[in-house]
């Protein structure tokens, strides 16, 4: 690895850049899926390739290539420099990065069990016990799965740095679909979205107890179909973690996006409500919301030791007690604010650009719970798991489904209730937050289908939050 | 960027692979090498331009009731034996069971006639030049211009046991305009399978009006509203039509709207999956080698037929449709091509029959709500325009819709004769201006 990132340095320099990094990866994916008693899928995907990134007359080029020989990494180095210099004709201002300390380092995910090296009978095994776990009457599709990534990534940059990371990730989860005439109803366990997946190792899948969770997941998705809908009307709205996990992740990971404020994005992601005037002044949510980006969360799908420009990870505010406190920043987009990099820049493999993506955007733990929230709310719903998500490209307005939902009446769950959905605007529904579980409901998730980019980039990150309560919020069924 | 390798030694890769396998093995290979190069434009300037070439090999190995599939995207000499081992290894820690047979042969044939040469040969300064002329008219106008200019070649060749032995390629091009003032945008794409037909200052003029009118949006009480969709909008309809409701396993798994033979959407809806527009860059075959064929998927408002893979279709006792994705897989098959019927209207005259209306550029951020009922939300973007009285009043905030998209097909007003050609997230789509009687938005 070390060979063909001097390599492709030195072919860099060589063709006239300012600054160049790359990123050489070996990345393994190992995915296993049973669906309705049956093995469907045992497959693993090699991924190694390495990628360029130079800056020519403050202009950006980058190339992707898979090629290891040293005419080929040179071609790439070259058409990088080319690519840049096409740039350099048609760009409006010079890239300054923000400085950064080159240093020699290595990091590694902290794993008891490396998840490559459990035998795969054990996992369908397992996925086999979890599946008959879900069939149950009315249960027309059951779906278990597993995953695993171990990203192996050497960076290095013209500035010096040296540093090589593995990354390891495990992931497990179940779906349950029950279906009537009318009605198709799926409940998912840990988390929607197809798994539950953290930077660990086995010893994330076995604390899951997909197994013991299986029956009791089939049992409601069947329960929803003839439950009645969700009531309609403004009231109280509690969420589970993983629905308030998403909330973050739609409606503060994305706007505090840095090269979103700065329109890089502004044609395909989109842009966002939160401008730089508004730093330290706009009142983001209730004095119960604290939201930071923190690359140091234990076993977050946006951990790591250094992003993929070389900055260490970090820690940062986003929202203070409510206060708007920080954005997500790269090396381009901290220098026009003459302000460090937040170190979270990150590229889904390495034939794409490295951007700004979330790192771990935590919902910082309160000090309710969710008993306490149920308890002392009149009337309103408590709502679980992600079905449906939309929001406007600045990040305002937001529409969410979740898949269950329980009405509240005088401090209890009074029935199930089905196809919930609620809007809003993201700061009026962060300012009426009143409530946020405290650190024994805290969790973290990983969603591993962030898009954002053009070409297309997929990224897994993190979120760790709790169950939190808010009020007078617009709730209606499907 | 080296040349894209021919289809005959993609075959020859393949043919490697197939030859290291163990005795009595059944096996099915598939080698696909895609060139890929995109300029992205912000503020008036390109910031962003990036290139990547990628030669990936698959391997699907059965023996003995037991399955391996492996993937490697990995340079070097060794790749199809280290392919053949790893999907070995899993194959033999796989439960014996009943595998998804591999394709026989359909005598398909191979053609290639979503590829274009031109598209291949395009140069990082050709991007850069159309970015260019996007930028130019719009600060001529006092707009900044964000968007991309794209092109990309893919090649695919399949082998197997079973004696398939195909390749083709295709190309696609793709240019997005979004043209932004102080407190207006708008948006324009044009995708095409050869680069030479796509016109930068034709794009950049429509944007650049559309954003010039986009001024001074004032909010709209939420309701159901007549519409006037753009084709980009439609496209986006057609497309999550497709996901929710027109593959065969929906339908098997009781997820589908789909009735066939019944009338559920206006007369002037027919909707096929139509593998012969080459302005949508299609390829001949599907994930496992089959011929891609035309369906006609709602005739008239009358629903027909769905799309199938050899799964579905052996489930269902007809023959496939070519639609599957690699196998096995737990998603079943999904249309690539959609193609609403044009009709013989056109934008002005949709305009001039809408009494109260909403004229939408986009849609953005649409999900599936309740996919039974095919109901969807998602945002409109870059251009929303009140109609009153059958002329275009003034642009309105963006609204938030949730609507069945089977509901809003079956209060079709008029379609527009004129179709465009657009990229989606699993294929393409062509679709023209519509007219819909009865659209609801919901904040």
């Amino acid at each position: 690895m070390r060979d063909i990132a001097d390599r492709l340095l030195d072919a860099a320099h060589a063709a006239g850049a300012a600054y160049a990094d790359c990123r050489v990866v070996d990345r393994t994916t190992q995915s296993v899926t049973v669906k309705n008693g049956r093995v469907n899928n045992v497959s693993q995907f090699a991924d190694q390739g390495s990628g360029i990134r130079v800056l020519v007359d403050g202009a950006w080029g980058f190339c992707g290539t898979q090629r290891a020989d040293g005419a080929g990494l040179e071609e790439a180095a070259r058409l990088a420099v080319r690519i840049a210099r096409a740039s350099a004709r048609t760009s409006v201002a010079r890239v300054r990065l923000a400085p950064v300390p080159a240093v020699t380092a290595t990091y590694t995910t902290p794993v008891v069990v490396d998840p490559f090296t459990v035998p795969l009978d054990r996992k369908i095994d397992l996925l086999l016990a979890v599946d008959a776990g879900m069939d149950v009457p009315g249960v027309t599709t059951r779906i278990g799965s597993l995953g695993a990534v171990r990203h192996h990534q050497f960076f290095a940059s013209s500035e010096g740095s040296r540093i090589e990371q593995t990354i390891i990730e495990t992931g497990g989860g179940l779906d349950a679909t029950a279906t009537s005439a009318s009605e198709v109803q799926t409940r998912s366990f840990p988390n929607s979205f197809g798994r539950q997946q953290l930077t660990a190792g086995w010893e994330a899948v076995e604390e899951m107890d997909l197994r013991g969770n299986a029956t009791r997941i089939a049992e409601e998705a069947v329960a929803l179909l003839s439950a009645d809908a969700c009531p309609a009307g403004t009231m109280t709205l509690i969420l589970d973690a993983t629905q308030a996990a998403l909330q973050v992740h739609e409606s503060c990971g994305h706007p505090t996006e840095l090269d979103r404020v700065l329109g890089f994005e502004a044609a395909y992601a989109g842009t966002s409500f939160l401008m730089p005037d508004m730093l330290g002044r706009f009142r983001y949510g209730s004095d119960h919301v604290t939201i930071t980006a923190d690359a140091t969360s234990a076993r977050g799908l946006g951990t790591f030791g250094y992003d993929d420009e070389g900055v260490p990870a970090q820690r940062t505010l986003l929202v203070d007690r409510g206060l708007f406190s920080g954005y997500l920043t790269s090396r381009e987009t901290a220098s026009r604010f003459d302000a460090p990099s937040g170190g979270t820049v990150r590229a889904e493999s390495w034939n794409r650009l490295p951007l700004i993506r979330m790192t771990n955007i935590n919902l910082e733990p309160g000090t309710s719970s969710l008993e306490e929230m149920v308890a002392t709310t009149e009337q309103g719903v408590y709502l679980e798991t992600n079905r449906s998500w939309s929001i406007d490209d600045r990040r305002l307005n937001f529409q969410f489904g979740t898949q269950a939902g329980w009405e509240i009446r005088d401090g209890r769950r009074v029935r199930l209730v089905r196809n919930p959905l609620y809007s809003g605007s993201t700061p009026q529904f962060w300012n009426s937050c009143d409530a946020v579980a405290g650190a024994a409901e805290w969790r973290m998730y990983g969603v591993i289908n962030c898009g954002k980019g053009q070409p297309g980039q997929i990224m897994h990150v993190g979120h760790g939050a709790a169950p939190c309560r808010f009020r007078n919020v617009a709730v209606r069924p499907a | 960027m080296s040349q894209l390798r021919a289809g005959e030694e993609l075959l020859d890769i393949a043919d490697q692979v197939v030859e290291r396998v163990p005795a009595g093995s059944e096996a099915e290979v598939t080698v696909t090498q895609t060139t890929s190069a995109l300029t992205r434009f912000a503020n008036g300037g390109i910031h962003q331009n990036v290139a990547d070439q990628a030669l990936r090999l698959r391997l699907r190995l059965i023996r003995d009731g037991r399955c391996g599939v492996a993937e490697m995207r990995v340079a070097g000499d060794d790749v199809a034996a280290a392919l053949v081992a790893t999907a070995e290894a899993i194959r033999s820690h796989s439960p014996n069971g009943e595998q998804v047979p591999l394709y026989a042969p359909d005598g398909g044939a191979d053609t290639s006639a979503g590829y274009s040469a031109a598209t291949e040969a395009v140069t990082p300064e050709q991007r850069a030049d159309l970015a260019a002329t996007v930028c130019a008219v719009a600060a001529a106008r006092g707009q900044r211009a964000f968007g991309t200019s794209e092109t990309g070649v893919t090649a695919v060749a399949m082998v197997s046991t079973a004696g398939l032995r195909r390749s083709a390629r295709h190309s696609t091009t793709e240019l997005i305009a979004v043209s932004r003032s102080e407190d207006g945008s708008a948006y324009g794409a044009r995708s095409a399978a050869d680069a030479a037909q796509i016109d930068a200052g034709e794009l950049a003029a429509e944007v650049t009006e559309l954003c010039a009118r986009n001024h001074d949006a004032q909010a709209l009480e939420p309701g159901t509203y007549e519409v006037v969709l753009s084709p980009y909008a439609v496209a986006e309809l057609l497309e999550y039509l497709g996901l929710v409701g027109l593959g065969a396993l929906a339908v098997l798994e009781k997820r589908s709207f789909m009735r066939f033979g019944e009338r559920l959407m206006s007369e002037a809806v027919t909707i096929t999956d139509d593998v012969s527009r080459t302005e949508l860059a299609p390829l001949p075959f599907d994930g496992e080698g089959a011929s891609t064929l035309p369906v006609t998927i709602i005739d008239g408002g009358v629903c027909r037929a769905v799309v199938h893979d050899s799964v579905t279709a052996a489930r269902t006792g007809v023959a496939t449709t070519g639609h599957s994705f690699p196998q096995p897989n737990a998603d079943g098959p999904l249309p690539r091509y959609l193609c609403l019927a044009p009709g013989d209207s056109d934008r002005e005259a949709m305009v001039a029959a809408c009494q109260r209306g909403l004229l939408v550029t986009r849609f953005w951020y649409v999900r599936p709500v309740h996919p039974l009922a095919t109901i969807i939300t998602g945002m409109t973007r870059d251009g929303t325009f009140l109609i009153d009285r059958g002329r275009v009043v003034r642009p309105v905030r963006d609204l938030r819709f949730t609507q069945s998209i089977v509901g809003a097909l079956g209060e079709v007003r008029s379609v527009g004769a004129e179709r465009l050609a657009s990229r989606g997230y699993f294929g393409a789509a062509l679709a023209p201006w519509l007219h819909l009687g009865a659209f609801t938005f919901t904040s």
